[in-house]
């Protein structure tokens, strides 16, 4: 393998096409660093990793749609009906806490199916078709719990979401470990290729014998078992599966994919891109916080941000 | 001396491919000047460009000798100048005579005066064809009639220049003579024309003069009075009839094992009954006007629509394809008519645009082995060969010509073994459009199977073993092109 050869291949595979946003990021990891002493110290660090997990994972799974040009509007609610399962399973049933984690995702991996159905097979719009799905998987987590959360988990299985081996905390771990495996499917496989061919161009995907609507059901779903774990995971954290996990974690979702550089006309994204536009979030709302200014600051900024961000991505491609 | 219309120096670019360059023409009073070349010449831009949808790059239009710049399509219309273009765009759901009327509906504050505004489109319509009825539905007349209807459309707008992009396209020989009236007369009462059409003879019949383009530039003028077929084609081609004619370049490769058998294929108001063989290394043409129902014949044989009645056999086995997956898997291709709509990734680079189907071949437990599939893909970047400065750029930024090569390389790598090309050489210039042609002689002669579509008679003359002639959804006739001309085998599709 020639040096040119490896370049090359880095050129395009992996390109580094997230280096601005990295750049953004680790600008204002110093200057918070500079301006709080608080910021670099080790159990804020882990609040921020902490805070973007679950968003993170979410958005992961958000990505994916994207690419194929889809959008999943119902992660939240789909996060918080798989929590709302996911602890009935476990204080109800008496399931081993081991065995909720899995079957919940399997749970979130069924509803984000359905939504990939009636995408995929029925061509319906993904937004309201999703949009459709929120409202439903919302309503279904105040029928099943009458609005009340379902308390105590116990001790073991807060572990999944308190727990710290190597002194990393357990979200933080799962979020890293499914960036990398997406990565690694993104860019080794024929799937992940065919996710990417889909979002470019679905007539072509389909005319080069892309099973297209099979990998655009499968999205719907990884989308769905992402978002019931990030779920799960937010309720062993509090000790309670609460009826309103998940609500708000829709538009971080997308907008840390945005910020990260994935096109909502689908085909351009990378993981990369998207774990970097969550740690920014996160930083984000961390350095408000520290820097004492009013959190009612934290939106306009983050809106501010998007904006910015889907600017430098014009600029960069007008050239 | 000033001319009543008038091109100087004009181009046009997209990006890095130059469809204009550098073109001048001029029109007098009471002319017909034609304009030919090839495809992908750089024609339609330029009538683009005159008609107000394109801005040029450089260059300018001159009317009685003053410059005129046009915003829109508007604005050229308020100079008197409209064009009857090649697509049918007309409103479907509305009547002929609301489609003909568009935008000029005869109104007194805002208030349409539809007695007035029929009488107008009437008068219109009568002159190009009697026969439409200016209150059928635009979507239920025929493709010759609808054709016809987008002429009349433009000669309603009151326009002194008048440019029609392949009028006959779609038309029978007795509609074309009346049209041909139609723009003597015109032509008579001082009108200006501007005819772009692919039928040497009707230029030859029609014109006062001849402007021939290539890639492009504005190669030289012949006189109709003067010139014959053969000077007409090796001017557009910039090579001589000999060269042209690939069949004689490359023998024919064609045995008598029969790889497609089709028989009685049919789908409701696409076509219906066609039968016919394909043999192994051989290159059957299918021509026939815009919607004979060439490409939905293809597509359903490409299992993307399902068929109604027939059989159909490949390679001795009777297949039914649920989509296109099943027929690529069976070693059968289909190559769209829109490239760059339907056949590329435009995000991805030329060597993955390549490899894409072929992916699962270079996918070990690992993943993929870019390295070996890009290297893959760059032996037949290197062989064919595609112009690129790197097999890792993206494919948007190939010229037609390229991204066409790039797709054959696709279906190369993936092993295929029966090609079916809709349109392949459309919107690409001259030189490629050989090198393409004489590259699927080489496939022939290496075994694979060719389909090829064309409206142009002349290409299928040149590449194709046998010919295939359907008009209206049926086959007329599959003879060999051997001894073929454009005037035998357009008889053959019409009667």
């Amino acid at each position: 393998m020639s040096e040119t050869k490896v370049q090359k291949f880095r050129s395009r595979i992996g390109r580094f096409e997230a280096i601005g946003i990295i750049a953004a990021l680790a600008v204002m990891c110093t200057v918070l660093a500079l301006a709080s002493e608080n910021f670099a110290s080790s159990y804020n660090l882990a609040v921020v990793l902490r805070q973007a997990s679950f968003v993170g994972i979410i958005a992961l799974g958000q990505t994916l749609v994207l690419l194929i040009g889809g959008i999943d509007l119902s992660v939240g609610a789909a996060a918080g009906l798989s929590a709302i399962i996911g602890g009935m399973l476990l204080v109800h049933l008496g399931v081993d806490p081991w065995l909720v984690i899995p079957l919940t995702c399997l749970f979130g991996f069924a509803l984000g199916t359905i939504n990939g159905v009636l995408v995929a097979y029925a061509r319906l719009n993904p937004f309201i078709v999703t949009l459709a799905a929120w409202e439903m998987f919302a309503g279904t987590t105040l029928v099943i719990t009458g609005g009340s959360p379902i308390r105590p988990l116990g001790t073991e299985f807060q572990q999944f979401g308190l727990g710290t081996p190597f002194g990393i905390p357990v979200p933080v771990l799962v979020f890293a470990v499914i960036a990398l495996v997406l990565a690694f499917v993104l860019n080794r496989t024929t799937f992940g290729r065919n996710i990417y061919a889909i979002g470019g161009n679905r007539q072509a995907a389909v005319l080069v014998g892309i099973p297209v609507k099979r990998v655009e059901m499968l999205v719907f779903g990884l989308s769905g078992s992402l978002a019931a774990l990030a779920g799960i995971l937010y309720a062993s954290r509090m000790d309670s599966a609460q009826p309103s996990v998940g609500e708000g974690w829709l538009m971080p979702s997308i907008t840390a994919a945005i910020i990260g550089g994935v096109s909502l006309r689908g085909g351009q994204g990378t993981v990369t891109g998207t774990v970097t536009g969550a740690l920014l979030m996160a930083v984000l709302a961390n350095g408000i916080v520290l820097l004492d200014i009013s959190s009612y600051w934290q939106r306009v900024i983050v809106g501010a941000v998007v904006l910015l961000a889907i600017l430098i991505d014009l600029i960069r491609r007008r050239r | 001396m000033r001319s009543a219309f008038e091109v100087r120096d004009l181009s046009k670019s997209f990006g890095h491919v130059h469809a204009v360059r550098g073109v001048s023409l001029r029109v007098e009073a009471g002319e017909v000047v034609a304009v030919i070349g090839e495809n992908g010449a750089g024609k339609s831009s330029l009538m683009s460009v005159i008609c107000g949808r394109l801005t040029p790059t450089s260059g300018e239009i001159r009317i009685d000798g003053a410059p005129v710049h046009f915003a829109s399509p508007s604005d050229a219309q308020c100079a008197g100048i409209a064009i009857a273009p090649q697509e049918i765009n007309l409103a479907a759901e509305l009547t002929v005579l609301e489609n003909v009327m568009l935008g000029r509906q005869v109104a007194r504050r805002g208030v349409i005066d539809w007695r007035a505004t029929e009488a107008e489109a009437r008068r219109h319509i009568a002159a190009l064809d009697p026969t439409i009825d200016p209150k059928a539905r635009a979507g239920a007349i025929t493709v010759a009639q609808q054709q016809l209807v987008q002429i009349a459309r433009a000669t309603a707008t009151g326009a002194r220049l008048l440019i029609f992009d392949e009028p006959t396209a779609a038309l029978t020989e007795r509609e074309t003579e009346r049209l041909f009236a139609f723009i003597r007369r015109f032509r008579q009462e001082g009108g200006l024309v501007l005819y772009i059409s692919h039928r040497l003879d009707e230029i030859l019949a029609l014109a006062d003069r001849i402007t021939v383009l290539r890639d492009g530039r504005h190669v030289g003028d012949l006189d109709p009075r003067t010139t014959n077929k053969d000077a007409m084609i090796r001017a557009m081609a910039g090579r001589d009839v000999e060269e042209l004619n690939l069949r004689a370049v490359i023998p024919s490769a064609a045995t008598d094992e029969v790889v497609l058998e089709v028989r009685g294929l049919s789908r409701s108001a696409e076509f219906a009954d066609v039968s016919f063989d394909l043999h192994r290394g051989e290159i059957l043409g299918i021509g026939g006007l815009i919607g004979a129902g060439r490409t939905e014949t293809v597509r359903c044989l490409f299992g993307d629509t399902s068929r109604q009645a027939g059989t159909v056999k490949l390679f001795g086995r009777e297949v039914a394809f649920a989509g296109p997956a099943d027929a690529i898997a069976a070693g059968l291709v289909y190559l769209p008519e829109e490239r760059r709509r339907d056949g590329l990734f435009p995000d991805l680079s030329v060597a993955e645009n390549i490899v894409l189907p072929s992916l699962a071949k270079f996918t070990s437990r690992f993943g993929i082995r870019w390295l070996d599939a890009f290297g893959a893909a760059e032996r037949y970047v290197n062989s064919i060969p595609v112009k690129v400065h790197s097999s890792h750029q993206l494919i948007s930024e190939l010229s037609g010509g390229n991204q066409q090569k790039c797709i054959l390389a696709r279906w190369m790598m993936s092993k295929c073994r029966i090609l079916m090309l809709d349109e392949p050489t459309r919107g690409i210039d001259v030189n490629a459009k050989w090198e393409i042609q004489k590259l699927l002689r080489q496939l022939a002669r290496d075994g694979i199977s060719v389909i090829y579509i064309s409206s142009e008679l002349h290409e299928i003359i040149d590449v194709c073993d046998r010919v295939m002639l359907m008009h209206e959804g049926r086959v007329r006739a599959i003879v060999p092109t051997e001894g073929a001309t454009q005037e035998s085998l357009l008889g053959l599709a019409m009667n």
